[in-house]
């Protein structure tokens, strides 16, 4: 890729977004921080991007209003959202899958395991 | 940023989700039981339990999972929320509180099997009681309807087909198809996967391509593409999957490795595994056809007479209608509000997430140096308009300007520093609870003003004393239930916690309904202890104010609850050290109630210019009560040495400042000049003999201890408009080092 690859991180926790941040921008990915789903549309109202990352249990719009808005719109709708996730049960991913979601990390998420994720789904 | 200073992030983050937790049970109890007050508390602990689990903190993580499941249960309603249950989820909480307080300063985690036992208990008890709503997760298969809509819409749009997909199509197969014949199993052992993607696949922004090449990288050999669903080129769908793969995986990768890779894939992608089988044959969506019957939506389109333009909408309009119906209340979210289909009136939900949005962490170090710089420019701006004074231009529009820009940024800038009070009163219930268990006593608590902001160090440090008059509150002004029904009083008491912005102080007040201080018992005990002579006359606001004096507060504060060993003399020295002042306010039988002042800010504070022979000086304001030119009489000899001012029948000491700090003083007799009458901590009421009173205005405090060196009775320097330095008076220093201890008013 010749370019970085643009990186929408989406979580309620400054902690994780931090997390994330070092993660990824480490492994030459460009990262942008959004709080909510709230701020992660206005963010994506004028930005372009590549992988939005989102966590799930956010304040005011969470992760699965979030891909649903994404989904519903045009500018950014096949865009791949991976869902931060606590919990990897079945009846979650099918609602993330309902929802919208690309895929999923699972929190604690390893670097390595984060990056692989982000490599499958950027296309 | 390095993963320690993340981790600080982390805690500080705790701390916000115990408060939020904490006001969330809070208004449970209060009976605000709403699904976005349950949430919140849920989100609060589930934000710590992410966190914990990334920074390794295997006991807080363990903790909170069990804390975060019986939350998940109250919140889907398997849990009814009773009073007993609000209350064990207090103490879990509390726990939580303990060990984020293990995990940061890594000491031994507290032990909760008690804890974890009762909530587990909690949950079992309730297990029977799952509602109807407490269904799987939706079907899928009412999907395919809003997809038929929109596939169909798609391909009306024919400016989508614009693009070779011929020479596409050649790429996408060739990639598998190419190396090698077709066929051809790879050399050594292997297996056979199947898969064909359906059009859910690239909906969700996959791309199966990618998936493929994972397969690939994994040492898997594409055996066959199938084309043979591939439909003419007017009626292709490019979010159709129409191709189906056969690939032969060395047997040295599992079928486990091999199935995670379409892991969330999940339905969007038939998967068969074995050489016997054969590519999963996939119901291509109907409307995917151009045969297919137009659904509802188009068909209305297509009766439009610009049936392109109105189509190419449709997929826009089938959309929200999906979005809709995927984020309304499913089975375990019943009580999760529907967020999806609007975001508006989500945001106003909860506003107040939206500052902690917008705000930014900074070094203290660079505030402080900020508000430092600021300081030097008020200086500075009145050194200007003095200078100009004499220059007949200081009424000059600039000059004004400048003057209230100047005074706008300084409080700009002392705002930074300042936080909301909350922060300290989120502790106090927790205060509370651990006393209802040690003393029996229920307290109610009210709290009003916790937004009122102050400096950001006032507010660290004054969650000591706050604490511990709380713990005296309770434990010595509330009644026991027994007493207070017998008062004729409600047996649970409350303690009413407020504070407020008043002209350019913060006045906190901690208020019990209680007894109120039994003035008898407390003069006969400072009798007793030698703190006043047997035979003194005090007003009942001076009895009160002995429970401040050394030494009084340490026999008698027989339980273990106030009494930890610090006094409510070092209560007040505390508060006195932040530049406040605490004043008690007792009712018998009505209650006690005791009134902080604190200062805004301890960089800045408001004094008195006064002239004391050449010197100028300035005295805090906090500690003025009044300044007054005695006239005939009211100044009364005392011995040789000492004089006393007659103030409405009160005979206060007078102390002639210029002497005590050396400087010559121009008034030789009190009615030469003017006194000031000051109230001190620990020797009651003064007269400071001055010349004259110059100003009264802001100044800004120069340690003189770092920039010389501690001076007794001096409590720091300040630069004045002319540039010259004054030095400020330590108005308790100075008035506890003129007046022998026997000669202090309350004494």
């Amino acid at each position: 890729m010749s370019k970085n690859t643009r990186i929408l991180t989406v979580d309620d926790s400054a902690s994780m977004r931090a997390l994330l941040n070092h993660a990824l921008s480490t492994n030459g990915f460009e990262v942008s921080q959004a709080d909510d789903g709230v701020s992660a549309l206005e963010w994506l109202a004028v930005n372009e991007v590549d992988v939005v990352i989102t966590d799930i249990n956010m304040p005011r719009l969470d992760g699965f209003g979030l891909i649903e808005q994404v989904r519903g719109g045009t500018r950014h709708r096949d865009r791949p959202i991976l869902v931060l996730t606590t919990e990897s049960s079945d009846e979650k991913k099918a609602r993330a899958r309902a929802a919208g979601a690309t895929g999923w990390i699972v929190k604690p998420f390893d670097t390595e395991k984060l990056v692989a994720a982000v490599r499958r789904v950027a296309h | 940023m390095s993963p320690e200073e993340i981790q600080q992030i982390f805690f500080v983050e705790c701390e916000e989700s115990l408060a939020a937790a904490e006001a969330g049970l809070a208004a449970c109890r209060a009976g605000t039981q709403d699904a976005d007050t349950v949430n919140g508390v849920f989100r609060a602990v589930h934000s710590i339990k992410g966190g914990a689990g990334a920074f390794g903190y295997g006991a807080l993580q363990a903790y909170t999972h069990t804390f975060e499941t019986l939350l998940s249960d109250v919140r889907e309603g398997l849990v009814e929320i009773a009073p007993p249950l609000i209350d064990l989820l207090l103490r879990a909480l509390d726990t939580l509180a303990d060990h984020v307080e293990a995990a940061r300063e890594g000491g031994d985690a507290p032990d909760d099997a008690g804890l974890i036992a009762e909530m587990e208990g909690a949950m079992a008890a309730n297990a029977g009681n799952a509602p109807q709503s407490a269904a799987p997760a939706p079907s899928p298969v009412e999907e395919p309807v809003q997809v038929d809509a929109q596939a169909a819409a798609a391909s009306d749009d024919e400016e989508d087909l614009e693009i070779d997909l011929d020479a596409l199509l050649d790429d996408l197969t060739a990639d598998f198809d190419a190396p090698g014949s077709p066929a051809e199993a790879p050399q050594g052992e292997s297996w056979q996967l199947h898969l064909r993607p359906r059009a859910g696949a690239m909906r969700n922004g996959n791309e199966p391509l990618l998936m493929l090449r994972d397969v690939a990288e994994l040492g898997g050999t594409c055996l066959h593409c199938d084309v043979g669903q591939v439909p003419q080129l007017d009626s292709f769908d490019v979010a159709q999957g129409y191709l189906g793969w056969t690939f032969a995986i060395p047997d040295t990768v599992s079928e486990e490795r091999v199935r995670d890779i379409f892991d969330f894939i999940g339905d969007d992608c038939a998967i068969a595994v074995g050489a016997d089988e054969r590519i999963p044959d996939v119901e291509l969506d109907a409307a995917a056809t151009p045969t297919a019957a137009p659904s509802p939506a188009v068909a209305a389109s297509n009766g439009n007479s610009q049936p392109q333009e109105a189509g190419a909408p449709a997929p826009e309009e089938a959309r929200p209608l999906q979005s809709v119906e995927t984020s309304a209340p499913v089975g375990a979210d019943a009580n999760t509000p529907p967020t999806g289909g609007k975001p508006a009136a989500a945001a106003g939900a909860q506003p107040a997430s939206q500052g902690a949005g917008q705000s930014i962490r900074i070094d203290l170090y660079k505030l402080d140096r900020l508000i430092d710089l600021v300081g030097e420019l008020v200086i500075a701006q009145a050194m200007l308009v003095q200078r100009l004074d004499g220059v007949h231009v200081n009424a000059s529009e600039e000059l004004s300007l400048l003057e209230s820009l100047t005074r706008d940024i300084q409080e700009s800038a002392m705002s930074i520093r300042a936080q909301p009070i909350a922060s300290v009163f989120s502790r106090v219930p927790r205060i509370l609870r651990d006393l209802a268990t040690s003393t029996g006593k229920h307290v109610r608590l009210e709290v009003h003003g916790e937004s009122t902001e102050l400096d950001k160090t006032v507010i660290e440090r004054l969650g000591e004393p706050l604490t511990h008059l709380i713990r005296n509150a309770v434990d010595h002004g509330i009644e026991k239930a027994e007493d207070r029904i017998a008062a004729g009083k409600s047996p649970e008491g409350t303690l009413t916690l407020a504070a407020e912005h008043r002209s350019g102080r913060i006045v906190i007040s901690i208020a019990d309904d209680g007894a109120g201080i039994n003035r008898k018992v407390v003069l006969a005990k400072a009798i007793e202890k030698g703190i006043v002579g047997p035979d003194a006359q005090l007003s009942a606001e001076e009895i009160d104010n002995l429970i401040f004096a050394p030494g009084f507060s340490t026999a008698a504060q027989i339980s273990n609850i106030s009494g930890r060993g610090v006094g409510m003399d070092v209560v007040r020295q505390n508060v006195k050290d932040l530049g406040g002042r605490i004043t008690i306010e007792s009712t018998p039988g009505k209650g006690t109630a005791f009134i902080l002042t604190m200062p805004l800010t301890l960089a800045i504070s408001d004094g008195m210019i006064v002239n004391v022979g050449d010197q100028t000086m300035v005295v805090p304001l906090a500690h003025v009560v009044e300044s007054l030119r005695p006239g005939e009489g009211d100044v009364k000899g005392l011995g040789s040495q000492r004089q006393m001012l007659n103030v409405r029948g009160q005979f206060i000491p007078v102390i002639t400042l210029g002497r005590e700090l050396g400087a010559a003083c121009n008034a030789t007799t009190p009615e030469e000049g003017v006194l000031i009458v000051v109230d001190t901590e620990s020797a009651g009421q003064a007269a400071l003999l001055v010349d004259d009173i110059q100003d009264q205005r802001q100044f800004v405090i120069k340690s003189l201890a770092t920039n010389f060196r501690p001076v007794e009775g001096v409590a720091g320097a300040t630069i004045l408009g002319d540039g010259r330095v004054a030095l400020i008076v330590d108005v308790d220093g100075l008035v506890a080092c003129a007046l022998p201890s026997h000669e202090r008013q309350a004494a």
